[in-house]
């Protein structure tokens, strides 16, 4: 009975768990704080890590072990990159002749052919929207810059930067408000499209 | 232009989780060279490596689930290589992480003072003749299911294990078998993080601990404290059921950039009377593209089959 007790448990904590995106049941961020105690105590130390297996333990303590105190080691080979790659013909390297994501830049041309671009640089991997203005806001304006510097599809393989001016007096100054909010929002958006293009690819 | 922005901002929330399945494989390496605490054939060369497939994919509502199994040719034995692991799935969002399938529990929470891992760990000869953890006839792993969670800065997690002679298939609560469970929290308090667990096995056999961790210096502090009831029908090294108890700490830090060095300490004894310390010692110094080069000492002292001093020297490769 006791034991049934704890299997019911277990399973509705799994349940509510599992509904729960990004916070525990209890609140917190398990990621964040396995992270920090990873620190502490290593990764292969961590009393809440499970490591079972005497292969996981060998591989966890040769990584942390040749990582040294930077904690960085050699990243993974993703094998569903490469059969993807494979399966498109060489898209997503620079096979067609770009330099850079084609699906990142796919997105971000998308994202930004509601506005005038001034500078598209393919090889560069650079688009730069002309001066944006407002009918409301005569004395602002802004302009987008994207950079894409990855050929992989990757979270920080695209950067977005908002540059903004004021008009005093007939001439424009550069704003000193940031908008790192909007520049996220933007590189999320470009994220986003990028993914759905590539899937879109894929099934095509 | 707060229009403009606006506008970005509206455009952005439209973003939506997207599944994501991976495959990646990534591996090790170890070389070392072996000078054991045995009385005869000391010398040792150990050579191993291991290459393990992790399986991961992200559901539309980010929920992640991985598993992952590795090819083996262990350091530490003289056999062909082999497959390990694949024996448990982990589910896992932002708050909370279970894995089902072959868990485990901490049996000897609060006992620490190892800082050697890898080929020294496993063969430097030296042998106590303290008990420890649940016993050796007693298992601390096996099929379960384990959940670890966040409470505000804190990290809980509850292990249970329902059959200790199997891994990934077997009958639940077996009536002959053995079931475990435990669990454990850790709580930072201030400059500290506090690490309190039990374990328990129905065999009759329990554990106790804790551990107090600070960073000091430009390193980190850990002392610890753990009291097991081991019944002696598990474990050959002792003649009556009782409590073993054990005290140790570790010091860690970083020279430079590239080099740690860490030190550990303990001490423990058991219902026999029986009592040992160890010590270890390891340092270690990053070549950069992910290899290392290490040398680790391990000296036993006490109620021991072989006591002594062995000392190991090698490199650990990231790949």
């Amino acid at each position: 009975m006791f034991k049934s007790l704890w299997i019911l448990f277990f399973l509705l904590i799994s349940l509510i768990s599992i509904q729960s995106c990004s916070k525990g049941p209890l609140g917190g961020d398990h990621a964040a704080n396995m992270a920090k105690l990873d620190k502490l105590y290593g990764p292969c130390n961590n009393p809440h890590r499970k490591i079972i297996g005497r292969d996981a333990r060998m591989l966890c303590e040769d990584k942390e072990r040749a990582a040294g105190p930077s904690g960085k080691t050699t990243n993974p080979i993703s094998i569903t990159s490469f059969a993807q790659n494979f399966n498109n013909g060489g898209v997503g390297s620079n096979y067609q002749g770009l330099a850079i994501n084609p699906f990142l830049w796919q997105a971000s041309l998308g994202i930004l052919d509601q506005y005038p671009l001034k500078i598209v640089d393919s090889q560069g991997g650079f688009i730069s929207t002309e001066w944006i203005m407002e009918n409301n806001s005569p004395n602002q304006r802004c302009n987008i810059k994207v950079t894409i510097n990855s050929q992989e599809l990757v979270s920080n393989g695209v950067k977005v930067k908002l540059i903004c001016q004021k008009k005093t007096d007939d001439t424009w100054y550069n704003e000193s408000t940031s908008y790192t909010s909007e520049e996220n929002d933007l590189t999320l958006k470009i994220l986003e499209t990028a993914i759905q293009i590539k899937v879109e690819n894929e099934l095509s | 232009m707060k229009k403009l922005t606006l506008a970005l901002s509206a455009i952005a929330a439209a973003f939506s989780a997207s599944a994501h399945a991976d495959i990646t494989v990534s591996g090790s390496a170890n070389v070392a060279y072996l000078s054991t605490a045995a009385s005869s054939d000391a010398e040792k060369l150990a050579v191993g490596s291991i290459a393990s497939f992790a399986l991961s994919t992200t559901t539309d509502t980010g929920l992640g689930i991985s598993a992952s199994l590795a090819l083996s040719a262990d350091y530490d034995t003289d056999t062909a290589a082999g497959v390990d692991g694949g024996k448990a799935v982990t589910f896992s969002t932002g708050g909370t992480s279970i894995v089902v399938g072959d868990v485990g529990v901490n049996d000897t929470i609060g006992s620490i003072g190892g800082v050697v891992n890898g080929p020294l760990d496993d063969q430097s000869g030296v042998s106590s003749n303290v008990a420890t953890g649940f016993g050796a006839a007693a298992d601390d792993d096996g099929l379960g299911v384990s959940f670890s969670t966040a409470m505000g800065a804190a990290t809980l997690s509850i292990d249970y294990i329902a059959n200790t002679a199997a891994n990934n298939f077997g009958v639940l609560n077996p009536d002959s078998g053995e079931s475990a469970m435990g669990a454990s929290i850790s709580v930072p308090m201030g400059a500290y993080t506090v690490t309190v667990g039990v374990a328990d096995n129905d065999n009759g056999s329990s554990a106790a601990g804790g551990t107090v961790a600070a960073a000091l210096g430009s390193g980190t502090l850990t002392v610890g404290y753990s009291n097991q009831t081991i019944d002696n029908g598990d474990s050959t090294l002792l003649s009556t059921t009782g409590d073993t108890t054990s005290a140790g700490a570790t010091y860690s830090m970083s020279m430079d950039g590239a080099t740690t060095i860490a030190v550990g300490y303990n001490s423990n004894k058991d219902a026999d009377s029986d009592a040992a310390s160890k010590m270890e010692l390891s340092i270690e110094r990053s070549l950069g593209g992910g290899a290392s080069v290490y040398l680790d000492m391990v000296n036993l002292s006490g109620d021991a089959a072989t006591d002594g001093t062995a000392l190991g020297f090698g490199t650990a490769v990231s790949f």
